[in-house]
């Protein structure tokens, strides 16, 4: 028999194959969504998965570092190596189930489409909670503990509303405009514009500029270049931006009041030194510690009273008059949140 | 299946001289075994480092779903491989096509599979755009399709922005879940179930299959792969080579596509991103599994050897928990390693061939 003979019927066979398995056959059954609980603390193995390297989630180390010891966890352990793409990440969370991770506090790198990445986990049996950004929609999470983004870009424009005197324009740098988290960060900036009627104006919303700290440079120089001496402010609700605003500003030595965004070094060295007005924090350490928490207690057994809740992580406006204090306000507000996870937001039986 | 094919050499006239009588390489001098060795090497070494890499639920299922879709993105360079061009825009095709599946999923409420017909078809148009741009043209397909990538990332993101307002379809099409989540274990006749394969894996093999047989048997691929040897003497030879350009470019739209189809059902959403890291593995897979960059050989079952080591090379770093600058540094010197001692063998067996001839 010729080989061409052999490959023909080889393929043949291949396609009755296929064919018989998908149409002869029965499925066992449809598979439902597992049922977590019954760990003990010392059985909860947690994972917190970012999207990727970024300054903002190294406290998560730490903080996932205490959680396992006061709260007596099997272990938790901080992956970041999703490297900003959410095929990665999905990658990176099954290779964490299989290692026997069975609780997950993820910040999905596409908020469009880490539902899915959700409701796979919760097939397995998984509690799972959205740690710093909610998914766009309805979440599939057992519950997403983040920073309400849209509070947090008005109370920086509101700060830099204030700096600039009520009146002036203001610009504002963010990150990637197809995400639905910077559309409603543009809307909290929007928000706060409207509210002084009229007298300061929104001169841009400039996006797509916090992929890194390079992009976020050019686009600073040339916006200080076409427009500095027309621009009273800039409220920043992106890191990268934050940072090169600061800079830019400082070297230009134009009289623009600068609000950045969270406690990098880099931030709080330009709010002492002056080149930064206010700068607005979030609560990273409490979503890692409370999110452990959390996931610590729906794996004994209790639910959420509301599945997909979601909880505003907090946060604050740090000038240089409260410069020393914010960290015990993040505490107190960290502890706060867990108190409400016990009260309110968990039923255990 | 090998599928190693080359154009057939021309006859050649009898010398003055008789040869001696060529001698057919050792078992172990072929290059796909040599992958298949490091292959299974390595299986060894990780499931001994950390037992999870054996877990057929979560680890050997989705290794199998990620290799599916990178065996499919190598098949889509290895058509372009095969005339000595390059696909630059293989992942945005990708991500065009996988729009095309979104929408018509979306707005028309069409079937799985008309979906996945109608963005295979986008592809293949996508594709064949490219070929006749660099067969009518003449400039250089890295040129043509490097340009063809920057131009599809911003209609990409447009075609979102109009259709989701965001960066992502919601839509679910009915079995678009079973080609994520099911393997054929779930599927049984009466007491008898399959293999612990994901859904996904025999659309793979099915490309695999077409494209071998292509070059392998079929008039067709002969034609593609003799204008990527030589276009002059395959136009000499009567070969249409133009067109045979153009299809070879489709081919390769068609199976970015299919890959894109299959990366949206293992993540369950038709989104902008996909695509974005096919461009390098699309080449790595056919390259180490003995394609010639320089057209004209091209090896199906190296392809998919070549994705495989790859994906169990990142697989297995990754159970260790390896850091992310770790994982890349290893990643690299592991590749590294792979490439040198599959050299070293083809070395060895050089040599062994000439000293025994």
């Amino acid at each position: 028999m010729s080989r061409r003979m052999l490959s023909r019927i080889g393929s043949g066979l291949t396609v009755v194959a296929l064919a018989t398995t998908t149409v002869a056959c029965t499925k066992k059954s449809d598979t439902t969504d597992a049922e977590a609980g019954g760990r003990e603390p010392a059985q909860v193995k947690v994972a917190l998965v970012p999207g990727g390297s970024h300054p903002y989630f190294q406290p998560w180390k730490d903080a996932g570092a205490k959680a396992k010891t006061e709260l007596a966890l099997g272990d938790v352990t901080f992956n970041e190596t999703a490297g900003w793409d959410q095929t990665k990440q999905n990658d990176v969370l099954k290779s964490l189930a299989a290692q026997g991770y069975n609780a997950f506090g993820v910040f999905g790198v596409s908020p469009d489409n880490i539902n899915s990445t959700f409701e796979d986990l919760k097939r397995q049996g998984f509690p799972v909670g959205s740690l710093a950004s909610c998914p766009a929609g309805a979440n599939k999470a057992d519950f997403c503990l983040s920073t309400d983004v849209e509070v947090a870009a008005y109370k920086g424009a509101k700060a830099a509303i204030d700096a600039m005197g009520g009146q002036g324009n203001l610009v504002h740098l963010t990150g990637n405009k197809v995400d639905s988290n910077t559309q409603r960060r543009i809307a909290g900036v929007e928000k706060a514009v409207a509210e002084t009627g009229g007298k300061v104006t929104l001169l841009q919303s400039v996006t797509d500029i916090d992929k890194d700290l390079q992009s976020a440079q050019r686009a600073v120089a040339d916006l200080l270049a076409a427009k500095g001496r027309q621009i009273q402010a800039i409220v920043n609700t992106a890191y990268n931006p934050a940072v090169a605003s600061a800079e830019g500003v400082r070297q230009s030595k134009l009289p623009i009041k600068v609000i950045a965004i969270d406690d990098d070094p880099t931030v709080l060295d330009g709010l002492r030194g002056g080149s930064v007005a206010a700068t607005v924090l979030q609560n990273p350490v409490g979503q890692a510690q409370v999110g452990s928490y959390a996931l610590m207690k729906l794996s004994g057994g209790c639910t959420m009273a509301e599945p997909g809740v979601t909880i505003d992580s907090g946060s604050f406006v740090v000038t240089t008059d409260n410069l020393d204090g914010y960290e015990a306000d993040r505490t107190s507000t960290t502890e706060a949140l867990r108190k409400k996870f016990d009260g309110d937001l968990l039923k255990c039986s | 299946m090998k599928t190693e094919t080359a154009p057939e050499a021309p006859a050649v006239p009898p010398a003055a001289e008789p040869r001696p009588p060529a001698r057919a390489l050792p078992v172990w001098a072929n290059p796909r075994l040599g992958l298949l060795i490091v292959i299974a090497v390595l299986v060894v070494l990780f499931s001994s480092l950390t037992p999870a890499f054996l877990d057929p639920r979560l680890t050997l299922a989705p290794l199998q779903a990620d290799i599916s879709v990178y065996v499919v993105v190598g098949l889509a360079q290895l058509a372009v491989l095969s005339l000595g061009h390059m696909n630059m825009a293989v992942g945005r095709m990708a991500a065009l096509s996988t729009f095309a599946m979104g929408l018509a999923y979306d707005r028309l409420g069409v079937p799985l599979l008309v979906g996945l017909l109608v963005g295979l078809a986008v592809g293949a148009g996508i594709g064949a755009l490219a070929g006749l741009l660099i067969a009518k043209t003449g400039v250089n397909s890295f040129v043509v399709t490097l340009a063809l990538d920057f131009g599809l990332l911003g209609l990409v993101t447009i075609l979102y922005t109009w259709a989701t307002g965001g960066v992502s379809f919601a839509v679910q099409p009915s079995g678009l879940s079973a080609l994520r989540f099911d393997t054929f274990a779930d599927y049984c006749m009466g007491e008898v179930c399959g293999p612990r394969i994901p859904l996904v894996v025999p659309i793979a093999v099915a490309a695999a299959l077409g494209v071998g047989l292509l070059f392998r048997h079929a008039r067709l691929g002969r034609e593609i792969l003799m204008t990527g040897s030589n276009t002059v003497a395959a136009e000499l030879s009567g070969i249409p080579t133009h067109r045979r350009v153009v299809a070879a470019h489709a081919l390769s739209g068609l199976l970015a596509a299919l890959a894109g189809f299959l990366l949206a059902a293992n993540n369950g959403a038709f989104s902008a991103n996909i695509g974005e890291s096919f461009l390098l593995p699309s080449f790595l897979a056919p390259v180490l599994g003995g394609t010639l960059l320089a057209g004209g050989a091209v090896s199906v079952l190296g392809t998919a050897l070549g994705a495989t080591l790859t994906q169990v090379i990142y697989k297995g770093l990754n159970l260790l928990q390896f850091s992310l600058e770790e994982l890349k540094l290893y990643i690299g010197l592991v590749l590294l390693a792979a490439l040198s001692l599959d050299r070293l063998r083809a070395v060895l067996a050089e040599r062994r061939a000439v000293s025994s001839s």
